[in-house]
């Protein structure tokens, strides 16, 4: 084996999360614990997106939040299942934040592509690329000092999480999102930049103040129990 | 004869929906979760289109939000579902329409025409048609809330609402008398922003309305049926089956976990707004850990039920089939679109020619 292909097979079981990948999974069935988490993570991300709007925001019954908080947790969710989380976000929108706070079937089909999205991007950026230079597509490296006993870079981590999670991806949200609404005739054109604000900032605080929260307190315990995806399916 | 099926469900008279119950019997009951999908879809497309209807082809179609709002209202007293939007959602509804109304009416200053100026105040207190607006939304909220603070808020946002237009506040016939107090401060705004802001505020209605309409008339069961009925696998049927069925368990955990926090004082001291977002936080670790509690117990249920080795189930009894009514109803639905978004045609200029 050339010494290049070596450095390669050692970058790639360097790191405790290396197994985590883009792959479809490990080949296996879903099983059918699986299955039914699968389904209740989609029915939780549903009751979440739909107190999110309901709850909080005068910019509500139009899908928009002043503090999206369910948005973390289809990220985190996402970063656990994969395309189960992807999903759950999809649908978790297009129900809860649309169809149950009265947005209409068709404006809610439509503009649920925002929350799909950023998720998918995240997913195959983190396992896909930051993973390989020692960030743990997990996040546990925003709160932990160390993941089974590799030295974390905390630093790193949050730079990119609030760069690429934080900004680019919340800000092709918020463009998607009020964008759709718009060409849907759902918002006046003068308020256009009022609500991609309202929806930024929702999204953004959100993410910042639980990510960490979850992130500490659950991602461990999930990966205990094996139930995180090592690709997309399983 | 009635079917097994049919006898079984007819022997209930209430069940659950997504959200509360609705009556068995009813015409609306009766309809296949398709055609009440369709339903819901077409009136939602043509709101978006009745209420986008460009200025310079003759605005939006009022009459025809109108008509359509007046369905969706006479849909939820047939399906005896309306009870329950007039305890709850009616009511909260209320308030985003007329935050529609006013997004709509100061926020798309950009239509053509002449302008009609609106008073914040026109420098004077009339008495007329305003007064009759403040007394009688003061007492109907006071009837039913017997709360002063309350009432007057309504009361007093509609008697101003009342009084902006020019047309109605120096009309002889909506305004008697005038006692002038302090200066007038008026704005202009197109003449077409009201009939635009009306129509969002209508079409807005349609969508809420029509979304609730569905979900008080359609239960978890009848979609994973139908998902059969289109010839999706069994484990496909009952994925979605268990992602309605968890909604409620979901929240009735989140509402018992805020409960909980309660009684370990967690509401005790005034707390500022972003540590209330970190309690806020906290509750997610024991909804998602509970989440996947039960997870695991229903897949070990399910698993225990011989779920991965089953072969030939059997059907959901609530499944029905496409009847003639059905079809009918579909078939109107179409034309109505036809003729209003692909014809492009307006209920409207039927009655203004």
């Amino acid at each position: 084996m050339s010494e290049g292909g070596k450095a390669t097979s050692n970058t790639e079981s360097k790191y405790p999360w290396s197994n985590y990948t883009l792959k479809l999974g490990r080949g296996e069935p879903v099983s059918t614990t699986q299955y039914v988490l699968y389904a209740v993570q989609i029915a939780a991300i549903i009751v979440l997106s739909y107190l999110s709007v309901s709850l909080l925001g005068p910019l509500s019954y139009s899908g928009v939040s002043l503090f999206y908080f369910v948005y973390p947790f289809f990220l985190v969710f996402t970063m656990w299942w994969g395309i189960w989380g992807i999903a759950s976000a999809y649908i978790g929108c297009v129900l809860g934040a649309g169809l149950m706070v009265g947005l209409g079937v068709v404006p809610s089909l439509a503009y649920s592509i925002s929350d799909f999205i950023p998720p998918l991007i995240a997913f195959i950026i983190y396992r896909g690329l930051l993973s390989k230079q020692g960030f743990d597509p997990l996040w546990r490296d925003l709160t932990d000092k160390e993941v089974g006993g590799v030295k974390t870079k905390r630093i790193g981590a949050w730079f990119w999480f609030i760069l690429i999670n934080g900004l680019i991806l919340n800000a092709i949200s918020a463009e998607l999102g009020i964008g759709i609404q718009y060409q849907l005739g759902l918002i006046p054109g003068n308020a256009y930049w009022v609500w991609w604000a309202g929806w930024f900032v929702g999204d953004l605080l959100a993410m910042v103040i639980i990510t960490p929260v979850l992130v500490k307190g659950l991602t461990n315990l999930v990966e205990r129990q094996g139930l995180v995806n090592h690709g997309w399916i399983t | 004869m009635a079917s097994p099926d049919e006898e079984a469900r007819a022997s209930k008279k209430y069940v659950c929906t997504f959200i509360f119950s609705m009556r068995t019997g009813t015409p609306i009951e009766k309809l296949h979760v398709i055609t009440k999908f369709l339903m819901i879809a077409v009136m939602s497309v043509l709101a978006l289109y009745m209420f986008d209807i460009p200025v310079s082809k003759g605005g939006p179609d009022i009459v025809g939000l109108i008509l359509l709002l007046i369905l969706v209202f006479t849909l939820l007293i047939i399906s005896r579902t309306a009870k329950h939007l007039v305890n709850s959602y009616l009511v909260l509804a209320l308030p985003v329409l007329f935050g529609e109304f006013f997004w709509w009416l100061f926020f798309n200053g950009s239509l053509p025409g002449a302008r009609v100026i609106f008073y914040l105040w026109p420098g004077f207190l009339p008495i007329g048609i305003s007064t009759i607006v403040l007394v009688g939304v003061f007492s109907l909220v006071y009837y039913k809330t017997r709360n002063i603070g309350l009432s007057l808020v309504p009361a007093l946002l509609l008697w101003w609402f009342t009084i902006m237009p020019s047309a109605l506040s120096f009309s002889q016939t909506a305004t008697w008398v005038r006692i002038p107090i302090g200066a007038n401060y008026a704005f202009s705004l197109p003449e077409w922003s009201t009939m635009v802001a009306l129509s969002k505020a209508l079409g807005y209605g349609v969508l809420i309305y029509t979304s609730f309409l569905f979900l008080l008339t359609t239960r978890d069961v009848e979609i994973a049926g139908a998902l059969r009925q289109l010839r999706l696998s069994f484990r496909k049927a009952f994925f979605v089956a268990l992602m309605f069925r968890n909604l409620n368990t979901i929240l009735l955990d989140y509402q018992d976990i805020k409960i909980a926090q309660t009684a370990r004082a967690a509401n005790v001291v005034r707390k500022s707004i972003f540590s209330k977002i970190i309690d806020l936080a906290y509750v997610s670790i024991p909804l998602v850990a509970t989440m996947i509690r039960r997870s695991t117990e229903m897949g070990v249920a399910l698993y225990a039920r011989g779920f991965e080795a089953s072969k030939g189930m059997t059907d959901y009894k609530e499944t029905k089939r496409l009847s003639v009514v059905d079809f009918t109803i579909l078939a109107i639905l179409a034309a109505f679109l036809i003729y209003e978004v692909i014809l492009g045609h307006s209920i409207t200029s039927l009655f203004m020619r």
